[in-house]
């Protein structure tokens, strides 16, 4: 993993892992992190052998990136644009000017 | 009345995974009419962790253990796969929503097979979606400036990808214009079948999800063969909402939203594939 871009996809999945987890703090001692830093330790000896084995390792982050991101945005948006269920009748007929059979004229 | 009798009817469609215990229906003294899904259970734990255990890996959540909606216990072979599904546990905030955690579905769904399906049927279910391949129907011929222009970007964006998928797996799929299907040879199926046969249960329960969520075998194999990213499968896949919506405008909740979630399955399907093929594991043994 001697990519240009390898440091900077290990640092967005840092980040990510930390936004996604619930003990932020701890976060860098969590197994998950630790298992990443191994395979980043693991895969960044140049070696012909390991040359097939490093895209696909690299690619695997990157895929992993994406699936964080994309699970945490999807329920950004949801939280933004979620309803808070119908209005009531007032509330209709306040919007529109309309009064209710029972209030006064 | 009339209305509060259509609201019944329709709860009563939901199926009974959604059905809401009780009460039915809100009760009379609230002025909001709001519909009654049932909630999704509280985070009732703290911390998470995997457990190395017979060759296997297991998720605890505090000192339980997690399991499959059918009862057993949950295991998987893959040490990544095991940490990303404690990851996912432990995202979980103030409420458990499964729904979005697509990594445990996949495992869970692979682990019970509810539907008891066999590989070969599987890969027969898959190869349905040849046919009727997003990316083999091209905008047709139109006398319209914007159809024109929407088929070059088609043929520039598309074509390469099928070129490539001949090339690799030595079949011939031309792409069409017109509305019947465009033919695909006894030949092709064979190659594409021999191809997916070779990849294990595990995997091609990843390959069905991700082909459902592009609509195209093209693009699924182009991404799990890296020669796309996800992020350009599911432009790809998207490619003339994307063409539309940069005519007529982009909505967050409904555009943003439909490419984050696909991006979601087709990253969680990706990654249970190239999790659960031996390659990577073999490979790593080598390294060792």
């Amino acid at each position: 993993m001697n990519s240009p871009t390898a440091g900077k996809v290990l640092k967005q999945l840092a980040s990510e892992v930390r936004l996604h987890s619930s003990h932020p703090k701890i976060c860098s001692d969590s197994q998950l992190m630790k298992y990443i830093l191994s395979q980043y330790e693991r895969y960044k000896v140049t070696d012909q052998q390991l040359c097939k084995a490093q895209e696909e390792m690299s690619s695997l982050a990157k895929t992993y990136l994406c699936y964080l991101q994309s699970t945490r945005r999807t329920a950004e948006i949801r939280q933004v644009y979620k309803g808070k269920g119908e209005r009531s009748v007032q509330e209709t007929a306040d919007m529109v000017g309309f009064k209710l059979p029972h209030d006064p004229k | 009345m009339r209305r509060l009798s259509i609201f019944r009817n329709t709860l009563q469609m939901l199926s009974p995974l959604t059905r809401p215990k009780a009460p039915l229906l809100p009760q009379a003294s609230s002025h909001v009419v709001f519909r009654c899904y049932a909630a999704p259970p509280k985070r009732f734990y703290k911390h998470t962790g995997v457990l190395y255990c017979d060759g296997q890996y297991e998720i605890t959540l505090d000192q339980r253990k997690l399991k499959t909606p059918k009862g057993t216990v949950f295991r998987v072979k893959s040490e990544p796969l095991a940490l990303a599904v404690a990851l996912e546990w432990d995202s979980q905030k103030e409420r458990i929503l499964q729904t979005d955690m697509h990594l445990s579905s996949l495992c869970n769904t692979a682990l019970d097979n509810p539907n008891h399906i066999v590989k070969f049927d599987a890969v027969q279910q898959i190869l349905s979606f040849l046919e009727t391949d997003t990316i083999l129907y091209q905008s047709a011929d139109d006398d319209n400036p914007n159809a024109q222009a929407l088929y070059d970007m088609q043929v520039r964006e598309w074509n390469p990808i099928i070129n490539w998928f001949n090339e690799r797996f030595g079949v011939d799929l031309q792409p069409t214009r017109d509305i019947g299907s465009p033919h695909v040879s006894d030949e092709s199926k064979a190659a594409i079948q021999r191809h997916l046969l070779s990849y294990n249960d595990w995997a091609i329960h990843g390959f069905c999800f991700a082909v459902d969520t592009l609509k195209s075998i093209i693009l699924t194999l182009a991404c799990v063969e890296r020669l796309i990213t996800v992020e350009q499968a599911v432009l790809l896949s998207r490619l003339e909402e994307e063409y539309q919506s940069g005519y007529w405008g982009r909505v967050e909740w409904a555009h943003d939203l439909n490419q984050q979630q696909m991006q979601g399955r087709v990253a969680a399907a990706v990654l249970f594939i190239h999790l659960n093929s031996s390659s990577v594991a073999v490979r790593r043994k080598d390294t060792t």
